[in-house]
């Protein structure tokens, strides 16, 4: 067990904390949700992330986007993620992949699950094409002011991102806000922490929708 | 018979209200369903889910999980018993 995991050490059976530090991930997005899913999953003691993003850093980025300060501006996001996710001397590898997703995208092959850290449905639709050839699960957030959305979807779900938010994409940009980007993508990582330790409570055909000024959270069957 | 709507995110704060139960006799429309939340909501059903006759983008309209754009769009039925979910979707990360 790495040193540093002591204190999250009563929350898993020996099998658990075995599989935790022996996960690999794809994180697709470097911007609000990616950097904030990176940096707990760092925390978490995982095995590898593999950051995709074919970006650079924008001044706009930096009231969400953890990774990145005022120097980084103009700077690919991978390489400045990589080097701040690497100053923290924890043990999980980052792997940068500078490369924009597209129905192209070549998916690692030892991942065990894909993050969207995407900001529009369009590409997200694409990413979930890529997760279901691929055979793995994909764990979707989107966030918009003080409001979220969750779903986990495997290969074997009836329902895709597809069926639900068909129509979703609005032509502007949304506003987002620090606290509520870094508590949803806090949700995804535990909802797919939940998933891969085969936790029965994990999310399985539903929505978490998440309302930060009523604080509710709501499970949406589908 | 009666079918149950319910509000998320934007809506419900806008409406301040979670959701709105119907009375139905036999199968309605998205249609008319909106066409009865207008009456309740002074309108505002049809300004946010519609453009020009049309689901506006950036709105969901689903009937027990499933969205109407995979049905029969504004022509789906809604039938006793039914849940139907509105919301705007976040799309930003």
């Amino acid at each position: 067990m790495k040193d540093y995991l002591k204190r999250q050490l009563g929350l898993f059976s020996e099998d658990e904390r075995e599989l935790i530090s022996d996960l690999n991930v794809m994180i697709a997005g470097a911007g609000g949700l990616g950097t904030n899913q990176a940096i707990q999953l760092q925390r978490i003691g995982i095995n590898k992330i593999y950051l995709y993003d074919y970006d650079q850093v924008e001044v706009s980025n930096l009231n969400r986007q953890l990774c990145y300060g005022r120097e980084d501006i103009g700077r690919y996001k991978v390489e400045a993620s990589l080097e701040f996710l690497q100053s923290f001397n924890l043990e999980t590898e980052i792997i940068p992949k500078q490369e924009k997703i597209t129905e192209k995208t070549e998916i690692p092959a030892d991942i065990d699950i894909i993050f969207d850290a995407l900001d529009n449905f369009e590409t997200r639709f694409i990413l979930e094409d890529l997760a279901a050839k691929n055979n793995l699960a994909l764990i979707h957030a989107g966030v918009e002011g003080f409001f979220a959305q969750l779903m986990l979807i495997l290969p074997e779900s009836k329902t895709s991102l597809k069926d639900i938010f068909a129509g979703a994409q609005k032509g502007d940009v949304p506003d987002v806000f620090s606290p509520a980007v870094t508590i949803t993508a806090a949700f995804q990582v535990i909802e797919a922490v939940k998933y891969l330790l085969d936790r029965k409570e994990a999310l399985e055909n539903e929505i978490l929708h998440i309302d930060m000024i009523n604080n509710e959270i709501d499970r949406i069957r589908l | 018979m009666s079918v149950k709507v319910k509000f998320y995110s934007l809506f419900k704060i806008n409406l301040k209200s979670s959701g709105k139960e119907y009375q139905i006799d036999g199968e309605i429309t998205v249609t008319d369903l909106i066409s009865m939340l207008d009456d309740d909501y002074d309108g505002y059903f049809s300004h946010k889910l519609l453009d020009a006759g049309e689901i506006a983008p950036g709105s969901i309209i689903l009937i027990n999980g499933e969205n109407v754009i995979h049905i029969d769009g504004l022509d789906s039925k809604i039938k006793d018993g039914d849940t139907i979910t509105l919301f705007p979707p976040s799309a930003g990360g």
